[in-house]
């Protein structure tokens, strides 16, 4: 099924890469993607693949080396800079060193494209800026300067920027590379917010799988030989995520959605209890090398339960008693229980 | 406020000007001060403001706290082009004795070698980052040049050298009204030129990445304020001599100043504070009460030189600096 109504971006047989002198240096074979309006896309693949430079080929800060990139049906050679800047905004990984530059002002510099030869503040874009900081809450932030933000305000700052901006779309590079889990988790809000209430197509890059499958309407997926795009579970399903990684020791579990490592088979494992404790004492054993079995086996673990508060486990020959999971795993790897 | 305030400051520095002219002689007064002090006090408003506005434009494309005309070898560029044509090919003409169409010879050369220059470290700047390399590769390249302009001076005749020798002391006292007219006309063509750059300036600011998406035609900006900055920093050079260290320190006292990063604010903000300054060296140099004259290159340095220490131990401790 063809959706173009709200096709906002589409790359058709992109060619990324560099040029140095004469020589082209493709890093990819030729790309094709889509971007709808109010999508949040994750863009993913391993270090070094080309992400930061498919981004900045999208904002024209790179020259395509082949094939076409349509905004809203429209080539990018077509656009000037000026008019590009009206469609799309950028956020990099550069961190942003100015001092004696207030948040207002940074914010404002989002209006360049919509400012007179001198860059006047009309009344309009006064609200417009105002309005960004708001959607950012920023408010209180307002006439501190940059050098001053911790790294998250910084980012909402520059997020705030591009609102300002007033773009359909927000391409980010790795937005929430340097920030703690709280920043992590608030600018990832934000740019859920964005997507859905303000209807912003925002492209960001990424290096945490785990966040993208779990907040993303769509993700491109960098591989060597091909941009493989869906919504997450698509590519769970079609085990797509499998091709990330070349080396054998990480696996992707295409049940839970989470990467684990493959450890040495110790054996099988039979967890007997309910709820979230029987599921966690499960992924505990399955870090020690265990497969859990689906049916009751020896040998076995009882998960505390409302009569006892201890972990139970039975072997051929014994009957232990431990008080929290860590003890029962130091134990596990510690006596390399075989199967029997 | 702080901009009317500092508007009243400089126009009372000009006021004591006039004052310490009028207790410091007392025949002739009027001719004093109109044939010599006058053009003096306008020479130093323009020189001040022509090399503090190229300062700042190079600190803010070339992204670098520690850019200006002297210290990355453009005010030497400039004192090449100078010496081609006082040791090179007007022959037993010197300076002061230009008039007309030599004295925009003398600019000319002036802002092609200060072009050169720029250019230079444009291009090298567009490659390296770091803002030290940078630093470095100006000196070196001040150097190479003054040997150049050495070698010109061995091959030269005395009274050719003797007015070169005087030039690079760096005077605002020396010009001819014929002179002063082409600084000034240059010097405005200049600032107005400037005060068009403010936008893209603040663009500027966050790198030319960034720049670039919000809109901005980098390479066309960077020949607007190429061309600026070449102007500004060859005119002066060319009938003052080198003037070293109000370039790269009055952009940090205005941004100290004005407490802002916008262009719209720090450009006017410089102008001022540039005048302001030169006309207080120039006060200094006077020594007011004594007959003795210092050169005006000696003021500048011990004003400029505590500014652009102050910055370097704050680059190390804060990130960023602009």
């Amino acid at each position: 099924m063809k959706m173009n109504l709200t096709e906002i971006l589409s790359l058709d047989a992109l060619k990324i890469g560099f040029v140095s002198g004469k020589k082209e240096n493709t890093l990819l074979p030729p790309l094709y993607a889509r971007a709808g309006r109010g999508e949040l896309i994750a863009v993913i693949g391993r270090n070094g693949i080309g992400k930061s430079t498919l981004l900045r080929t999208l904002i024209g800060l790179q020259r395509p080396l082949g094939g076409e990139i349509f905004y809203n049906g429209k080539n990018i050679k077509d656009y000037s800079r000026m008019d590009l800047a009206q469609i799309v905004g950028y956020i990099s990984t550069e961190i942003v060193r100015v001092s004696n530059m207030s948040v207002y002002d940074l914010v404002a510099l989002g209006r360049f494209p919509h400012t007179n030869w001198i860059g006047k503040i009309e009344m309009k874009d006064h609200e417009v800026i105002m309005d960004a900081i708001e959607k950012t809450s920023m408010g209180s932030f307002c006439r501190k300067y940059v050098s001053e933000l911790s790294d998250g305000e910084r980012q909402k700052a520059m997020i705030a920027r591009i609102l300002a901006q007033d773009t359909d779309i927000m391409i980010m590079d790795e937005p929430t590379a340097f920030l703690d889990i709280a920043g992590k988790y608030e600018i990832l809000h934000l740019m859920h917010m964005l997507s859905s209430k303000s209807s912003k197509t925002i492209i960001f890059s990424t290096h945490d799988l785990q966040m993208a499958i779990n907040q993303s309407d769509k993700i491109w997926l960098i591989l060597d030989n091909e941009l493989v795009e869906g919504a997450p579970e698509d590519l769970i399903i079609a085990g797509a995520f499998d091709h990330l990684f070349d080396t054998s020791s990480v696996r992707f579990n295409s049940e839970e959605g989470t990467f684990s490592f493959r450890t040495e088979e110790k054996g099988i494992m039979y967890v007997d209890g309910e709820g979230y404790r029987k599921r966690w004492t499960e992924k505990a054993i399955n870090r020690a090398g265990f497969t859990i079995s689906k049916e009751k086996t020896l040998p076995f673990i009882i998960t505390p339960s409302e009569t006892n508060n201890y972990w139970q486990l039975t072997t051929a020959g014994t009957v232990l008693q431990f008080g929290s999971v860590y003890e029962l795993i130091t134990y596990l790897n510690r006596e390399m229980i075989r199967p029997i | 406020m702080i901009l009317d305030i500092f508007l009243g400051s400089v126009s009372i520095k000009a006021s004591e000007v006039i004052k310490v002219f009028f207790s410091g002689t007392h025949s002739n007064l009027e001719t004093i001060i109109l044939k010599f002090r006058l053009p003096k006090a306008i020479t130093a408003l323009t020189v001040g403001v022509a090399l503090s506005l190229s300062g700042l434009q190079m600190q803010t494309v070339l992204r670098n706290p520690m850019a200006g005309p002297d210290v990355l070898g453009i005010s030497s560029g400039a004192s090449l082009g100078v010496a081609f044509v006082i040791l090179g090919f007007s022959r037993n003409i010197s300076p002061d004795s230009l008039n007309g169409l030599g004295n925009w010879i003398l600019v000319a050369a002036s802002w092609v070698g200060a072009g050169a220059v720029m250019l230079l470290i444009m291009i090298i700047s567009s490659k390296v980052k770091d803002i030290m390399t940078i630093l470095i590769l100006g000196i070196m390249l001040s150097g190479g040049i003054s040997a150049i302009v050495t070698i010109m001076q061995y091959f030269s005749n005395e009274t050719m050298l003797k007015a070169y020798v005087i030039w690079t002391m760096g005077s605002l006292g020396n010009l001819t009204a014929s002179q002063l007219n082409v600084l000034l006309v240059s010097v405005s063509a200049g600032v107005i030129l400037s005060l068009f750059s403010s936008k893209i300036l603040n663009a500027l600011l966050l790198g030319e990445n960034y720049a670039s998406s919000i809109g901005l035609n980098v390479r066309f900006s960077r020949v607007v304020i190429f061309v600026c900055t070449s102007i500004l920093a060859g005119s002066v050079t060319a009938f003052c001599g080198p003037i070293g260290f109000i370039g790269i320190a009055v952009p940090h006292i205005a941004r100290i100043l004005f407490k802002t990063s916008d262009h719209k604010v720090l450009i006017p903000g410089t102008i001022l504070t540039g005048g302001a300054v030169m006309l207080l060296c120039d006060i200094i140099s006077q020594l007011p009460g004594s007959e003795s004259v210092l050169p005006v290159n000696a003021v500048t340095s011990l004003i400029g030189i505590p500014v652009v220490i102050w910055v370097i131990l704050r680059n190390r401790k804060y990130t960023g600096s602009f």
